[in-house]
C-alpha cells in the first residue's frame, strides 16, 4: 500500500505556507506559493483559521472524470498524472474537484496534480500534515 | 529581485511601476533603499500632513526567498516626531509585493475622498471608500477579505483604524492578522492622505537559477529556525516571556518608570498570559516560528449565559505599556484595553505611555475633574482607563482629544514634562534596565528599542564590566550592523539566524552578491543618510534630553548619571560622524 499526503492536525497550522514554498521550489524552480499542488487558506473573520487543501489520492477521481481529453488519469495508489499535451486547459477538473484540491496554474493553464511525494511535509514545522496509509 | 517600484499619486489617480537596478545595486532594498528615496523625494520642512508627504513601503532581496525575512520597512515623514518615520511590519505584506512584482511602494498626494486602493500586480484600482470611513481596523480587515473575494492568490490587507482617520499622531497602519507599522505615525500620515487601506497581490515569481545553491541555504536557516534554539523564546512564551526576568532586575517600567519592578508581576507574565489566555500562534507569511500569540477573552454580556469572546494578541511591549506602567495586574483588563487599541489603530506604546502621563499629570494636580469631566484617575484602576479610552474614540473633550497627541505634546500644553517618559518625542519602550537603553532611544534613527537593543548592552554589564566607550561602541555596532538586517528585511527576531555568513551566502544565491567591504560601506552609508534627513528636519543633538523624571528613580543597573549620559552621546557622535 503507498503512502498519500493528508491533513492530520489542521489545528496546529500555523499559516506559514512552507509546504506550499517546499512544493513550487522543488517542481517548478519558483519561489512562490502559488504553483504548489497543495493550498493552506485563510479565512476571513476567524483569525488563525486556516483550511488545508490537499488530494485526497481517490482511487475514481472525480477530477480525472471531468476530462474531456483523459489529460488527468488515475494514478496507480491513488489520485492523478498529467499528459500535458492532451490538456486543452478547460479548467473541468479543477471544479470537479468539489473540495478544491487540486490546484490550477494559472500561468500555463493546467492543473497542478499531487504527487504524493511528501516533500510539503519534510517542510512542515508543526506536523500539520503528514504521509499516511490507508 | 524585481527591482522594480510601483509609484502611486492619490491626488491624480495615476501610477507608474519602473525598474531601478541603479538604486538596488547601491542600497540593496529594504530600509536602504526606502531611505535613498524619502531624501530624494521628500523635503525635510514639508508638513507630515502634507500631500508631499511620501510613503515608502520596501521589502528587500530576502523576501519571500527565505524563512522569517517577512519584514516590510515603511518610511515618512513622522507627524508624531517631526523628523524620520520609519516603521516595520510582518503578515503578508512583504510576499504580497513580490507577488506583485514589486520591491518598492511609493504613495504621495491626497485623495480627495476617503480611498482603498487594489493593486494587483502592475495595476492599481482606486475605489471610492466612503462606507470604510469609520470602521475599525478589525472589522475593515474583515470586510476587505471578502472584496475581491473571486480572485486567487495570498493578498495582504494594510489599513488604518478610526486613530489614523482623527490624524492622532501615534495612530498605526495594521497589516493582516494583527501586525502593525507600529510607531511614529504612519497611521496619521494614511489618514491625511484620506487613504483608509490598501490591497496587494499578484502572481509574478521568481525561478530560481542555481537549486542546489539556493536549497542548500534555504535549508541551513530552515534548520537553524525550527531545529535550533535561536527563536525558540519567540516561539514558545514570545516576548511576553520577558516579564518576569525583567522584573527580577528591576526592568520592568511600573507607574509610569517610578520603579522597575511590578509587585503584581506573576499575574500578567507569560506565564500566565501563556496559561490563562493563549489559544493559539500564528505566523507571517513564510515564517516557521509562529511568534504571534493569540489569546481569548471571554465576556459575560447576558443573563442567559450569553457570552461574547474577543481575540486579542498579545506580545511584550503590550503587557508592559497597558500592565505593568499602569500597575493594572489582570489580564482581562489588559486585552480589553489592548482590544480597543486594536479597533481603533493606535500605537500601544505611545499610548499607554501618553496614559501614565496623564495618571501623572492628575496626581500632581496639573490636570483636574475640569479637564477629565469628572473621571478620577488612579494607577491600576483599568476601568477608569478603559472609560478614558472609549472617550478618546469619541473626542470626548479637548482633553481626549489631546491625548492622542502623545505625551510630549501634552506636556507641552500642561506641563509636566519631566513625567512625559518620551525620547526625540518618541514615548518610551519597556526597558528600565538603565543607560544604554535610554541613550539608545534618544539617539537612535527611530527613537526606538530597536534601533541598537540598548537593553540588551545594560543586561550584558551584568555578566561583564565595560567601560562606558565600550558601552556606546557596541550600542553603535549593532545600530549600523540593523541597517542590513532591515535592508534584507529579516524579521529581528531572527537575527541570530541570519548571521554574516548566511546573509552573504544568501545574497550570492539570490544573485545579489556583495563583500563584506561593500557591506561595511553601505550600512554606514544608510545610517548617515538618515541622520542628515534627521537633522535637516531639525534634530538638534544639543538639545535632545532624556525625561527628567528618570534622574530621580533606580533602573535595572542603578542610578541615571546625568554627566554619563552627555558622556554617552558624545562618544555616540564621535563614533558615527554624525
Amino acid at each position: 500500500m503507498s503512502k498519500h499526503l493528508a491533513v492530520i492536525n489542521r489545528e496546529q497550522c500555523i499559516g506559514c505556507f512552507s509546504c506550499m514554498f517546499a512544493c513550487s521550489r522543488t517542481f517548478h524552480q519558483a519561489v512562490t506559493t502559488e504553483k504548489s499542488a497543495m493550498r493552506v487558506r485563510i479565512y476571513s473573520g476567524t483569525e488563525g483559521a486556516f483550511s488545508i487543501r490537499t488530494c485526497k489520492g481517490c482511487a475514481d477521481p472525480d477530477c480525472a472524470g471531468a476530462c474531456p481529453t483523459q489529460a488527468l488519469v488515475p494514478r496507480e495508489g491513488g489520485g492523478v498524472k498529467l499528459i500535458e499535451e492532451k490538456c486543452i486547459h478547460c479548467s473541468k477538473c479543477v471544479k470537479a474537484c468539489i473540495i478544491a484540491s487540486l490546484q490550477w496554474d494559472r500561468e500555463n493553464r493546467v492543473p497542478i496534480p499531487c504527487r504524493h511525494c511528501g516533500i510539503c511535509v519534510k517542510y512542515c514545522p508543526n506536523e500539520v500534515i503528514g504521509m499516511i496509509e490507508e | 529581485m524585481h527591482r522594480k517600484i510601483l509609484e502611486i499619486d492619490l491626488t491624480t489617480q495615476q501610477y507608474r511601476t519602473y525598474k531601478d537596478d541603479d538604486l538596488f545595486n547601491e542600497y540593496l532594498g529594504g530600509t536602504g533603499a526606502a531611505t535613498e528615496i524619502l531624501t530624494r523625494i521628500c523635503k525635510p520642512e514639508v508638513d507630515p500632513f502634507s500631500p508631499d508627504n511620501p510613503i515608502i513601503f520596501a521589502n528587500g532581496p530576502f523576501s519571500n526567498m527565505f524563512p522569517v525575512a517577512t519584514k516590510t520597512a515603511a518610511l515618512f515623514k513622522s507627524p508624531h516626531t517631526g523628523e524620520l518615520g520609519e516603521s516595520h511590519a510582518g503578515g503578508r505584506l512583504a510576499m504580497a509585493m513580490y507577488n506583485a512584482g514589486i520591491n518598492i511602494m511609493v504613495i504621495k498626494g491626497k485623495s480627495a475622498y476617503p480611498v482603498l486602493l487594489s493593486i494587483e500586480n502592475d495595476k492599481v484600482s482606486f475605489h471610492k471608500a466612503n462606507t470604510l470611513w469609520g470602521k475599525s481596523a478589525l472589522a475593515t480587515y474583515r470586510i476587505l477579505q471578502e472584496f475581491e473575494k473571486n480572485k486567487s492568490g495570498k493578498a495582504s490587507i494594510v489599513r488604518i483604524g478610526p486613530a489614523g482617520e482623527r490624524l492622532s499622531t501615534y495612530a498605526c497602519a495594521t497589516v493582516d492578522n494583527q501586525r502593525h507599522f507600529g510607531r511614529l505615525g504612519l497611521g496619521a500620515v494614511m489618514g491625511s492622505k484620506n487613504l483608509k487601506a490598501f490591497i496587494v497581490r499578484g502572481d509574478q515569481y521568481e525561478k530560481i537559477t542555481n537549486l542546489k545553491q539556493y536549497k542548500a541555504v534555504y535549508d541551513k536557516i530552515y534548520k537553524a529556525v525550527v531545529e535550533s534554539d535561536q527563536m525558540k523564546k519567540y516561539h514558545d512564551m514570545g516576548t511576553a516571556e520577558n516579564i518576569l526576568p525583567l522584573n527580577m532586575m528591576g526592568g520592568l517600567p511600573t507607574r509610569n518608570f517610578t520603579q522597575g519592578f511590578f509587585e503584581s508581576a506573576e499575574e500578567i507574565s507569560g506565564e500566565t498570559f501563556a496559561v490563562k489566555t493563549l489559544v493559539q500562534k500564528i505566523a507571517c507569511a513564510h515564517c516557521q516560528c509562529g511568534c504571534i500569540h493569540l489569546s481569548s477573552l471571554r465576556e459575560q454580556f447576558g443573563q442567559d449565559h450569553s457570552y461574547k469572546t474577543f481575540q486579542i494578541s498579545y506580545d511584550y511591549e503590550l503587557i508592559y505599556a497597558m500592565g505593568s506602567n499602569l500597575s493594572i495586574n489582570s489580564t482581562d483588563k489588559i486585552l480589553r484595553l489592548l482590544h480597543i487599541a486594536e479597533k481603533q489603530g493606535w500605537d500601544v506604546m505611545s499610548l499607554g505611555v501618553t496614559l501614565a502621563w496623564l495618571t501623572e499629570a492628575y496626581i500632581h494636580g496639573l490636570l483636574t475633574k475640569e479637564h477629565t469631566d469628572g473621571l478620577d484617575i488612579h494607577f491600576g484602576d483599568g476601568d477608569t482607563y478603559i472609560e478614558i479610552l472609549r472617550r478618546m474614540t469619541k473626542s470626548h473633550n479637548e482633553l481626549y482629544r489631546d491625548l492622542e497627541k502623545g505625551a510630549s505634546w501634552c506636556a507641552e500644553k500642561y506641563g509636566g514634562s519631566q513625567f512625559a517618559l518620551t525620547f526625540g518625542k518618541n514615548e518610551a519602550p519597556g526597558y528600565m534596565t538603565g543607560e544604554n537603553a535610554f541613550t539608545d532611544w534618544l539617539l537612535g534613527v527611530r527613537h526606538s528599542h530597536l534601533d541598537g537593543a540598548g537593553y540588551s548592552v545594560d543586561q550584558a554589564l551584568f555578566q561583564k564590566a565595560l567601560t562606558v566607550e565600550e558601552q556606546v561602541k557596541k550600542l553603535v555596532d549593532e545600530s549600523v550592523y540593523r541597517m542590513l538586517s532591515n535592508s534584507l528585511v529579516i524579521c529581528l527576531f531572527a537575527r541570530k539566524v541570519y548571521d554574516m555568513e548566511t546573509i552573504l551566502e544568501g545574497l550570492e544565491a539570490v544573485g545579489e552578491k556583495r563583500d563584506p567591504q561593500w557591506i561595511t560601506d553601505f550600512t554606514w552609508k544608510v545610517f548617515r543618510k538618515k541622520y542628515e534627513f534627521k537633522k535637516a528636519c531639525g534634530l538638534d543633538f544639543d538639545k535632545l534630553t532624556i525625561p527628567e523624571k528618570l534622574y530621580h528613580v533606580t533602573s535595572a543597573t542603578g542610578k541615571t548619571n546625568r554627566e554619563r549620559i552627555k558622556e554617552r552621546i558624545e562618544i555616540f557622535r564621535k563614533l558615527t560622524g554624525v
